[in-house]
């Protein structure tokens, strides 16, 4: 999860394990710097979002820039105007966390002029077992939609394919030729797979040979203890 | 086709699909409108229809006009939309009409929120809109369950010629599970020789409405509902259990709220204390059986809900006074937590209060 540019954001297809691999990036990202803000600007989903790890953020003294208190929960498209404080602050590493689909990342192209010469990462997270991104039409199809909307290319692409408790390394193996290929056709540099941490030891000779982030899963369900 | 991850909401929507169901009128509303989005993409990908209607009242309508050709048609709201889609669903049911119309439930009364409840229990249950009725209840607890009762509700829709209700709280609409879509082993054929779709000189006029001026056609038409609802009561109940064999405490729940009693009842076990679960996936009809073969013999129930304590009534009811009833609940789309369900065990079990 190494980058040489301040801002990271994150887009992918929605349901494409955005906020996991932004939550655990900016807790990597805090050992290294002493400001980090991770900026939920999620407009699509109404919960399992950025905001929702606001302690685990107040633990690591990762600053969450989100709405607030009541609006948190609002059922409106709102982002913090927060942002700004940070954007333009070269002590600040930023991670930013966008809604899904072309409807999320038109949350991004209001910034365009903020931060266009900051030459930002625009990752596209791709979980091959979602419906519509199971192909590589259907994926660029996802990427197109989302570099007009947020008026930026994509610079990178990070394999999270995955189906949840039930992931094999069969999935994640799927999941890396798409985004191979994917990354060929668009020409777009491949980054690395994302792979669950409960799935460390059956990955182990995958990431051998592999670029691998093992992640944590911060969006736990009720009965998840 | 192997597992795919989905949302909730997405899973009803493709279920229908493979229902059989091309036609969807609809309007968006959190937490359940991905199932909208959904729809809007992929019946034109199956030569259905998409509508977005101009409202919640006008979309049941417009399901209403559909259902009446005898095709399989679906609309989809959160509860203070499905509050407005009320009179359509008695309409429905008056006239007779096929269809299924899902609730993701969210925070009420009135705007309330947008986060998960089940506090829209009696609504569902006991009618919902003017008139004599009940209709049939599915409440999913898992992403693949809701596969197997989207199509559930379909058929027993076209069986019994009545709306039918799929029921979820948010949580189940937004969270993401790995799902299978399998290809249908029997599929019941069902003849529509009522459907308004033309006569050719070949028979009566076709006519579907609840409209009927006559004091005694109308007391008529109510009997023959009120021996449908009893034939629905009779077939279409649908629970399962956990546990009961040995068990001193019975939890009732359902949909996600069962889920989180499951871990609490795990935990309460390896204290030692032996508690059951019934978890009601058809909420009308209500299952009695479960109750009537078990409350002799245990100490106490206790219904865990996400709403202020609706479902304790039909548990009431079918305990008839046999045991104790007691209650957990949480409200406005607070969400129980495990440990609080085991502590509400521990706390009965004790004795400290029933």
């Amino acid at each position: 999860m190494n980058s040489l540019s301040t801002i990271t954001i994150l887009s992918g297809h929605f349901g494409s394990g955005k906020t996991e691999i932004a939550i655990n990036l900016a807790l990597a990202e805090r050992q290294k710097h002493e400001k980090t803000a991770i900026n939920d600007l999620d407009i699509i989903n109404p919960y399992y979002r950025s905001r929702d790890a606001a302690s685990i953020f107040q633990q690591h003294d990762i600053e969450l820039l989100a709405p607030k208190n009541r609006l948190a929960a609002a059922d409106l498209p709102i982002v913090s105007g927060e942002i700004y404080r940070v954007l333009h602050d070269p002590r600040y590493r930023l991670i930013v966390d966008a809604g899904g689909d072309k409807d999320g990342a038109a949350a991004l192209g209001q910034y365009y002029h903020e931060w266009k010469d900051l030459s930002p990462e625009l990752l596209f997270v791709l979980n091959g077992n979602r419906p519509y991104v199971s192909t590589v039409a259907g994926a660029q199809y996802t990427i197109e939609q989302i570099e007009k909307a947020s008026r930026l290319k994509v610079t990178g692409i990070i394999n999270n394919s995955n189906i949840g408790s039930e992931t094999t390394m069969n999935d994640i193996q799927n999941g890396y030729q798409l985004s191979g290929c994917l990354a060929e056709e668009l020409d777009i540099p491949f980054l690395y797979t994302t792979i669950s941490a409960h799935l460390k030891k059956e990955a182990e000779d995958f990431a051998k040979n592999h670029q691998v982030v093992f992640i944590e899963r911060y969006m736990k369900l009720p009965w998840e203890s | 086709m192997g597992k795919v991850l989905m949302k909730g909401n997405e899973v009803i929507a493709e279920a229908a699909v493979h229902a059989g169901c091309k036609y969807f009128f609809g309007y968006p509303i959190t937490p359940q409108s991905e199932l909208v989005a959904y729809m809007a993409r992929r019946l034109p990908e199956v030569g259905g229809l998409f509508l977005q209607a101009e409202s919640e009242i006008a979309a049941i309508n417009m399901v209403y006009g559909a259902a009446s050709t005898g095709v399989r048609v679906m609309t989809s709201s959160s509860s203070p939309g499905f509050s407005l889609k009320q009179e359509g669903i008695s309409y429905l049911v008056g006239s007779e009409l096929p269809a299924v119309i899902c609730n993701i439930v969210r925070g009420g009364p009135g705007l309330g929120n947008i986060q998960p409840a089940q506090s829209d229990y009696f609504q569902v249950t006991k009618g919902g809109g003017h008139g004599d009725y009940n209709l049939p209840v599915l409440a999913p607890a898992s992403l693949q369950e809701i596969v197997e009762l989207t199509q559930e509700a379909f058929d027993i829709a076209d069986r019994y010629r009545t709306p039918v209700i799929l029921m979820g709280d948010g949580m189940l609409g937004q969270m993401m599970e790995p799902v299978e879509f399998g290809e249908r082993s029997e599929t019941e054929q069902f003849k529509k020789d009522w459907a308004t779709t033309g006569t050719r000189g070949d028979g009566e006029p076709k006519i579907i409405t609840s409209l009927e001026l006559d004091a005694e056609s109308l007391e008529r038409r109510n009997c023959n509902l009120q021996q449908k609802f009893a034939r629905i009561k009779e077939n279409e109940v649908r629970y399962e259990t956990y546990f009961l064999d040995d068990a001193d405490y019975i939890m009732v729940a359902f949909g996600t709220t069962a889920r989180i009693t499951m871990n609490a009842i795990s935990k309460a076990r390896q204290e030692g204390v032996k508690v059951g679960l019934i978890r009601p996936i058809s909420l009308w009809p209500f299952p009695e059986k479960p109750f009537i073969e078990t409350r002799d013999q245990v100490k106490a129930y206790i219904s865990v809900e996400m709403s202020a304590g609706q479902m304790i009534e039909d548990v009431r009811l079918a305990v008839n006074g046999h045991a104790p009833v007691d209650f957990y609940g949480r409200t406005g789309g607070v969400v129980p937590t495990q440990e609080e369900i085991y502590d509400k065990i521990m706390m009965v079990a004790r004795g400290v209060q029933v």
